[in-house]
């Protein structure tokens, strides 16, 4: 049951039907829009009868597997709010690593959000990444101050020693290449990062050095 | 865990300082260590942890603290350690000195010479950390603090006062007297437009709809700028304490903490203090045991330079692409969820709680009279101290850069200084006696933005930088108006053909028109102030652009397309180094043997530059390239000139 009021004559009912977006007012025959929350409750009823717990479905521990269990379990971390859809996509990313075609789809489908809008979030941040990467990430600082300072050196270099462009996967897959636009280190540029660790006042000999400790 | 007791009163909160500082005893030794990001970049937690070992090595235990700090300003010399009581600085640790300091500073009270600041000119040591002159012209009150707290522990903040400025306002004053306070105290946005603060406030108090939010944007995208960072990595209860008396006069019970996905150090330091400051009864139900209730949630960013500006940003907390509205209706009125929200900077909100309780007098009369207070610029670049400087406003850049920055690099010679990230301009040295405050900048084509200065040399080359610029905005753009979207490409394109020597004479004057329009027509002030850089460096440094486009030839030799590298016979000592790195295989010679340059196999990438020891490598530009030498020469050493 769920109980509804009409905006044209605001009149008061439980309502008993099973359509999840719109009712009819049995007064003035207006129609009702039906919001989320109560939709989802319309949803769950039939769920509720067959599984006659007292527990509603967010409670209920779901337990699923792969793509669908890691996106769930994520999800429920973040109680289902649908504005923290930028930080339940940072967190996939850093387990993940990336962010499958399949696990948006996921997303959009257990959070109730069309599949387009957490595709157009997908794809406007640069934090997120819609290809598979490389073991190690490496973030080349391409800031005011470090680009002053030679940071475009730095990057050339490592484009012709990696053989890649910015952007890319070396063939081995030991590395992926990225620029950002500031780590926030501008006092010691040129800066780059490796995974999470920063490396400052950098020198063409002393990448070769930090490059060769990761494999 | 300890038991926290919850304070529920302002006779608690002083009850707990007097317990906090009883305990502690002032003589003994704490060796504060900065663990900001930078210092972490050059080494510090391997110190910090030789450091740790090295007390449990020498039987120390409990009679020295070690205190993890957040940034000390002068990241240039970092890895830097402070010792109390004396406040002996020391910099450019190297885990190979930790013993030493322990042995000889800690046991013996001596001072270990070779660690301490040394003055380039005079010779002169500093002792203190007063002594050193890129601190003795600052007035570090945001940024002070940063040396006596760890700030992972609320208890720290707490005994240098932290807190007393929100039992002052929530016991002691009515909201409308908060504001009031702070209309007063003139103070401007810190987060570059320098709208004022209590204005913005009282727009949001008295804009109708419930509930209000509150904001700290810790969004600091410009290239160049990262105070914003080191405040919330340093000192986040100031910030929190500014927002929850920010909250109080608004009216807000909800706040966000929007932090750049760069810095992740940033939000796990506020995150950290949010717990704990809720733990002790400062933050969430009935804060301090009074009627009013607050509560904060950390909202990190995903990397995207626009979702700085106030209307994008509070798309992006509503979980959605954050783009910038039309703001016919400003963010105060209609921002998060269509309702009144009032968005400031971090380094706004960690200054009311200063103003607060030493009273908007004593605010006005720092700074200059339409530019109150301090600010802070991260002083960086080409220049000796690069760091972090607090000032008060209406300091002079000359000041800045020679008196604190301690002048150029290398002896070099000072070209411009670009102020504001990508939305300034570039100020040549003409100006440098300008006091540097909020209008005295747009006067003159640039702006103070989030308190970026980036120094710049002789070797820079104006249109580089400017190209460098417009791509950075073309790629951060969010392509929704068209003059930016298209015109940031075009002008990218024109640049690009100024940099590679295919300049056009017309091109100044398209790049003009296209930087006219945009300046006129976009949505939001990212877009309108983009032009800036590329006017300034028209306007200050149209000769290089002529040279670029009309000799073909870059001045500083900076664009790759116009320069060629070439060996100095007379310098090169034939120590195979450039010839074995060279990543091309265009360097030709042989031990022993004058090295040169294959020009045709070359491909600039300036390695040989970079590496070679003796500076026998030259750039040059718009000049023939002497011919290499006949057959393999051998070399002239230079020990046998001397």
């Amino acid at each position: 049951m769920v109980l509804l009021i009409c905006q044209h004559c605001s009149y008061k009912w439980d309502y008993q039907g099973e359509n999840e977006h719109y009712a009819t007012c049995p007064t003035c025959r207006y129609k009702v829009r039906i919001p989320e929350e109560k939709a989802q409750m319309l949803r769950r009823k039939g769920l509720d009868m067959e599984l006659k717990s007292e527990f509603s479905l967010k409670e209920q521990p779901v337990k699923l597997r792969g793509i669908a269990g890691i996106v769930n379990k994520t999800i429920e971390d973040y109680q289902h709010d649908k504005s923290m859809l930028i930080q339940i996509l940072l967190r996939l990313q850093n387990n993940f690593g990336w962010l499958p075609m399949e696990m948006l789809l996921e997303v959009s489908k257990q959070l109730g959000i069309p599949i387009n809008q957490v595709y157009q979030v997908a794809t406007f941040y640069k934090a997120f990444s819609l290809s598979p990467q490389g073991r190690h990430l490496i973030r080349v600082c391409t800031g005011t101050s470090c680009k002053v300072r030679g940071a475009p050196i730095v990057l050339d270099w490592m484009q012709t020693f990696l053989g890649i462009e910015r952007g890319e996967i070396t063939t081995d897959g030991r590395f992926s290449l990225k620029t950002v636009n500031c780590l926030g280190c501008c006092a010691l540029g040129p800066m780059m990062t490796v995974d999470d660790k920063y490396y400052g006042n950098l020198k063409l000999p002393d990448v070769k050095r930090i490059l060769s400790k990761y494999t | 865990m300890k038991e926290v007791k919850r304070i529920s009163s302002p006779e608690d909160l002083k009850k707990l300082r007097q317990e906090i500082r009883a305990k502690k005893d002032s003589s003994k030794p704490i060796i504060s260590i900065c663990v900001g990001t930078g210092c972490i970049a050059l080494g510090a937690t391997k110190i910090l942890k030789d450091i740790k070992d090295e007390i449990k090595k020498s039987g120390l235990e409990g009679k020295v603290d070690v205190r993890e700090t957040g940034c000390l300003g002068i990241c240039e010399q970092g890895p830097m350690l402070i010792i109390y009581p004396e406040e002996i600085p020391y910099f450019k640790v190297k885990p190979e000195d930790v013993s030493e300091i322990i042995s000889k500073t800690i046991i013996e009270g001596q001072l270990v010479e070779r660690l301490l600041y040394k003055d380039p000119e005079t010779g002169e040591v500093a002792k203190e950390i007063g002594e050193i002159p890129f601190y003795k012209h600052q007035l570090r009150l945001l940024l002070g603090n940063n040396a006596n707290i760890n700030p992972k522990n609320i208890e720290d903040y707490i005994e240098i006062g932290g807190y007393s400025a929100l039992a002052k306002a929530v016991f002691q004053m009515t909201p409308d007297q908060v504001l009031e306070e702070v209309k007063r105290s003139n103070l401007r946005g810190r987060g570059g437009g320098g709208f004022p603060t209590g204005i913005k406030w009282e727009t949001t108090r008295n804009a109708l709809g419930e509930p209000k939010y509150v904001i700290v944007n810790c969004d600091q995208g410009d290239p160049g700028a990262f105070m914003d960072r080191a405040l919330m990595e340093g000192n986040p209860h100031s910030v929190l304490e500014g927002l929850i008396i920010g909250a109080y006069a608004i009216g807000a019970n909800q706040g966000f903490v929007y932090v750049r996905e760069e810095y992740p150090l940033a939000a796990e330091s506020i995150s950290t203090a949010i717990t704990q400051a809720e733990e002790y009864g400062l933050l969430g139900e009935n804060i301090m045991g009074s009627c009013f209730s607050f509560s904060v949630r950390v909202h990190r960013g995903a990397g995207a330079f626009v979702s700085g500006e106030s209307s994008a940003l509070m798309t992006a907390i509503e979980g959605k692409v954050g783009e910038p509205r039309p703001k016919y209706v400003h963010t105060a009125v209609k921002g998060i969820w269509d309702k009144p929200s009032c968005l400031n900077n971090d380094k706004t909100w960690a200054t009311i709680p200063l103003i607060i309780l030493k009273g908007a007098e004593w605010f006005r009369n720092i700074g200059t009279k339409d530019s109150s207070g301090t600010m802070i610029f991260s002083l960086v670049g080409k220049v000796n101290n690069t760091g972090l400087v607090e000032v008060p406003m209406g300091i002079t850049l000359r000041d800045l850069i020679f008196k604190i920055g301690g002048g150029i690099r290398d002896g070099k010679k000072f070209k411009a200084v670009q102020t504001g990230g990508p939305s300034g301009g570039f100020i040549p040295e003409q100006y440098l006696d300008i006091p540097v405050d909020f209008d005295e900048l747009v006067k003159i084509g640039s702006m103070m933005g989030s308190g970026g200065m980036v120094v710049m040399d002789e070797d820079t080359c104006m249109v580089d930088v400017a190209r460098y610029f417009v791509d950075f905005l073309l790629e951060e753009s969010c392509g929704k108006c068209i003059p930016c979207r298209e015109g940031l490409r075009v002008l990218s394109s024109i640049l690009s053909d100024i940099c590679a020597g295919k300049g056009k004479i017309e091109d100044i004057q398209t790049t003009e028109e296209i930087a006219e329009t945009m300046r006129e027509t976009l949505l939001c002030a990212l877009g309108r102030t983009a032009a800036n850089p590329i006017l300034t460096s028209l306007k200050y440094f149209r000769d290089e652009w002529e040279q670029h486009i009309i000799e073909k030839r870059c001045p500083a030799n900076a664009c790759k397309a116009l320069i060629d590298f070439y060996i100095n016979p007379e310098k090169c000592q034939a120590c195979l180094l450039c010839l074995k790195e060279c990543p091309a295989g265009a360097i030709q010679g042989d031990k022993d043997k004058v090295h040169w340059i294959d020009q045709e196999k070359c491909i600039k990438c300036g390695t040989c530059y970079e590496i070679c020891n003796f500076h026998a490598v030259k750039k040059l530009s718009g000049e023939a390239i002497p011919p290499p030498p006949e057959g393999m020469k051998p070399i002239r050493k230079l020990k046998g000139e001397n």
